[in-house]
């Protein structure tokens, strides 16, 4: 015995005593979103269903899947969105891979300075890149369209970007910089063995690159285009920019279209019915993309290597590796931002030229409706700092729940918490949207208050909450919680005390990066904001769509100067621990 | 300090590939003050019983009892968890909290366990577990920034302060290089024999083990082999997987040709005890009873090989023999014998005799 015995413990009673098992109480906060989830995606299958007769009670019967399989305008919205989709795809993963391979595997000069634009570059607006982009290529008044049509003999080359395959480049510009970092740990987590094997025993660098390096990282390459895929088939920002005005759907347009028509009434039989398709291709992608990732996972590196691989030397050859990138750059974030800027500045939109010099003013940031504007920008701040740390709190638990507790139902739990990285999250969106009118409006009345919009962005951020936080906990030694526990230390002590200040690194990066999600989210505010809970990226997207493109201009561009504070936080505090691939 | 008796325990690990049954009925007792260590290869089921016992596993069914107090049963139902079972227990990997300095590391447990003490209490119950193990003055280093030796020490510190019923110990020596291994191999029995504390030790070494033990429990396949003190496992194994066990058998088979004379692969060789003729028996030999001699003496049991092998390994050396029927295995400290002819006698009183048929007997003390 060391010192005096404190108590008289082997004669204490320890049965009979009431006490909460603290393991079930995390278990329970843990499943409640997942539940939550779960109950939108029924409710939007349960609606695709309903028959509804004006004057008469609901039925339930096949009627919206008719009516879908009759209507030519839902088989032009299904092409769209397919030539979308794939266009997204193949542009994204063209610049992400040469970027990503550029950065991991050769000796390219400044690649801190290329890595840290792609990653910041996964939080601009996809809707600022598509606003610059209308004023550049507008098939009647973009920029770049007047250029080449003034001169003689070009007319046939000017581009409409109004069409799917336009609107689907400029979606792959923006999601480039999700593939660079997707590919960029796959070729990171390639053993350089393999290369050098190859490069050892006579093999040239394209040779190595075609037969060896490029196959190995085909399945994580693969893994990439899949995951975008379904990015891709249910994007709403590039869409709604640009095709709603000029009336080219996409699947989550037609939703947007259903379900808040500009007249008639809402038809959520139809959205409903539209989306359990769209439910059963996202979850057939996810599937494969699962499949996918564990065969890429046979040519890991599991551990960290001591040694840096010999990077590829690009010698003379460094310069044109910065064109291809600076030509990225130029198009993905550099072009679009300064024509902003520049029509931020005009009265109305024009063309650049001495003229138009003479009346750049300020005035459209005067004239933004700033009562709005500030309220907006309240609402998504109180936004960003809610749902980030509730979207953690739950993600702790059902993290620990999943990764460290035998409770039955673990691996139903983690494949639940996975379910809004598979179900595109404008349905999850339409859900909400009637759940919170027609089913629980009268006892809960969140509709039209950022109290949804809030529940729902948690919903939607805890796959990604839970990804990282299942990795993070994954990497502490299970015997550090295990001592607490049997030293007497209590779960949520242990919780407390041991595991959240070992993962807090991660758990600062998940915060920040949700909170960047919130202030960046436009697609599930579209179907819940009234005028009484305006975020700010709804409140510069309906300028735009009433004609005010300038102030829109303006306001983006304010959007824009306020995330610069936001992404240096994240680079100062975040990047430490960044589950990369689980982004978004 | 408290004794600690397991009995009838089962636990089947179900996994994708099928289940492992991980122990299949264990019967054994720590008695208070007991030093007490299970040792057996890996996958055996050691660490399996010895979390069993802290509380971090759940046993499929048995009984689990802490002194009188029952904290594991299958019938009535009942489990106590880790945290209000009140065992100290050091792990392999230390465990040390990285995020903490030592004094942290041995006060978390004082401060929030179960057990709650006073701040200035916590105080001085720390700093007396870090002077019995010679850590005092490392009160406020990080954790990191030991050694890890040192971070062994504030291990078995933080396991000491809680004043534990009894000590669970999981391979805590075996990330430490081999000479610190000896030095605190030596501390930790003392201090166990010092502060006159339960513990339960696991290991794969069964070096450690004897040094280390008042009593051996030889585990395999999920089950106890036998239990005993050091010298009685080593030299009267009950079953010849305890022998290889614990160190190098020579292995000869053979079948009794007349009352204590057996037939084996060397040739005749008297045998205590070998008395049903006709009967096949297994005989071990360890490689340190065989005694070599350069000339004939004689004596019973003496035979004539070839030193084919040779192997010089500081304190002693380890001889290939080579005979018509069996090479053999010696172990020579002394003089050199080089290669070439020699003699060699394989006393009678330590030979180990096997009867085939019973191997595998529960063990009686």
């Amino acid at each position: 015995m060391i010192g005096p015995a404190v108590g008289n413990d082997t004669t204490r009673p320890f049965t009979g005593r009431l006490k909460i098992d603290a393991r079930l109480l995390l278990a329970s906060v843990g499943w409640l979103p997942v539940v939550l989830v779960a109950g939108l995606v029924v409710v939007v299958v349960w609606l695709s269903f309903q028959v509804i007769t004006p004057g008469q009670s609901a039925n339930f019967g096949w009627r919206a899947y008719r009516e879908l399989y009759g209507d030519p305008f839902v088989y032009q919205t299904l092409l769209n969105t397919g030539w979308f989709a794939l266009l997204s795809v193949a542009v994204a993963l063209f610049f992400g891979v040469v970027a990503a391979w550029l950065v991991e595997r050769t000796d390219l000069p400044y690649k801190n300075v290329l890595f840290t634009l792609m990653t910041t570059g996964v939080l601009v607006q996809g809707f600022i890149t598509a606003m610059g982009w209308v004023f550049l290529l507008h098939p009647r008044i973009g920029l770049m369209n007047k250029a080449i049509a003034s001169i003689h003999g070009m007319e046939w080359a000017t581009v409409d970007i109004a069409t799917p395959m336009g609107m689907g480049v400029i979606q792959g510009l923006a999601l480039a910089p999700l593939a660079f970092m997707m590919v960029a740990a796959t070729f990171r987590s390639l053993d350089p063995a393999l290369e050098e094997a190859a490069a050892v025993h006579g093999m040239g660098l394209i040779s190595t690159l075609l037969r060896v390096t490029l196959p190995l990282a085909f399945p994580g390459i693969l893994a990439a285009g899949i995951y975008i895929s379904t990015i891709g088939i249910a994007a709403f920002d590039v869409p709604a920019i640009i095709g709603l005005p000029n009336r080219v759907f996409m699947f989550s347009t037609f939703l947007y279209f259903r379900v808040q028509p500009e007249f008639g009434a809402p038809r959520y039989d139809l959205a409903g019915a539209f989306s359990t398709l769209m439910i059963f291709l996202s979850l057939l992608l996810s599937w494969l993309y699962i499949q996918v990732v564990r065969y890429s996972h046979r040519y890991a590196v599991v551990t960290g290597r001591a040694y840096q691989p010999k990077p590829v030397e690009l010698g003379r050859t460094a310069w044109l590796a910065w064109v291809f990138l600076g030509f990225y750059l130029l198009l993905g974030q550099i072009l679009p931002t300064l024509v902003l800027l520049w029509n931020s500045l005009l009265p109305y939109f024009q063309p650049i030229s001495w003229s138009s010099l003479d009346i750049i003013s300020f005035s459209n940031y005067h004239n933004l409706p700033w009562s709005h504007l500030l309220e907006s920008a309240r609402n998504t701040g109180i936004l960003m700092v809610s749902v980030a740390s509730l979207t953690l709190a739950f993600s702790v638990a059902i993290s620990w729940t999943v990764t460290r507790s035998d409770l039955a139902g673990r691996f139903v739990l983690d494949a639940g918490a996975f379910l809004p990285h598979a179900i595109p999250h404008v349905i999850l969106a339409v859900g909400a949207n009637y759940v919170a009118l027609f089913l629980v409006g009268k006892a809960l009345p969140i509709y039209g208050t950022i109290y949804i919009l809030l529940a729902l962005y948690v919903l939607a951020w805890m796959s990604f909450g839970t990804r990282v936080l299942n990795s993070a906990i994954l990497q502490v030694h299970k015997e550090l919680e295990e001592v607490g526990k049997v030293s007497g230390i209590p779960l949520l002590t242990c919780l407390r005390k041991i595991l959240v200040p070992l993962i807090a690194p991660a758990m600062v990066n998940a915060w920040l990066w949700m909170a960047l999600l919130s202030y960046r989210e436009l697609t599930m505010a579209s179907l819940l904001v009234t005028p009484h809970n305006l975020t700010f990226p709804v409140f510069i997207w309906s300028l735009w769509m009433e004609g005010s493109i300038t102030r829109a201009a303006a306001a983006s561009v304010l959007g824009l100067a306020c995330m610069i504070p936001l992404v240096a936080l994240y680079w100062v505090f975040g990047r430490r621990a960044s589950g990369s691939d689980t982004a978004i | 300090m408290t004794g600690l008796s397991v009995r009838g325990l089962t636990k089947v690990f179900r996994t994708k590939s099928g289940s492992v049954h991980a122990l299949r009925g264990i019967d054994m007792r720590v008695e208070p003050g007991e030093f007490c260590v299970l040792l057996g290869s890996s996958g055996s089921g050691k660490t399996t019983l010895l979390r069993c016992v802290a509380g971090l596993e759940k046993p499929d069914s048995g009984e689990i009892r802490l002194g009188d107090r029952i904290v594991f049963s299958d019938n009535p139902k009942t489990f106590v968890s880790a945290e209000d079972r009140g065992f100290g227990m050091v792990f392999q990997s230390y465990a040390i909290w990285p995020h903490m300095t030592v004094f942290e590391n041995v006060a978390l447990p004082l401060l929030h366990g179960k057990r709650k003490l006073l701040r200035q209490e916590v105080r001085g119950r720390v700093a007396h577990a870090l002077r019995l193990v010679q850590l005092e003055g490392l009160q406020d280093r990080p954790a990191p920034q030991l050694s890890g030796g040192q971070q062994q020490r504030v291990a078995l510190a933080r396991a000491l302060a809680v004043n534990a019923q009894a000590l669970l110990m999981d391979e805590p020596l075996s990330n430490l290089d081999a000479r610190l291994r000896e030095s605190v191999r030596y501390e930790i029995r003392e201090l166990a024999k010092k502060l006159n504390s339960t513990v339960l030790y696991v290991t794969h070494d069964q070096v450690e083990a004897m040094a280390l033990a008042d009593r051996i429990l030889l585990i395999g396949e999920g089950r106890l082999l036998q239990s005993g003190r050091p010298h009685e496992l080593y030299e009267k194994p009950i079953d010849p997987a305890v022998a290889e066990f614990l160190g190098t058998m020579n292995w000869l088979s053979g079948k009794i040709r007349e009352r204590g004379f057996v037939q084996t692969e060397l040739g005749l060789l008297r045998v205590h005890g070998a008395e049903k003729v006709g009967s096949e028996l297994l005989l071990g030999i360890r490689p340190e009873d065989i005694r070599l001699k350069p000339v004939p003496s004689g004596e019973i049991n003496e035979f004539r090989g070839e030193i084919v092998d040779n192997t010089y390994l500081g304190d002693h050396r380890l001889c290939k023999l080579k005979t018509p029927g069996k090479t053999m295995v010696a172990k020579l400290v002394g003089t050199d014998m080089g290669y070439g002819t020699v003699h060699f006698q394989v006393p009678e009183e330590r030979i180990v005799v096997f009867h085939p048929n019973h191997k595998g007997k529960e063990e009686s003390k």
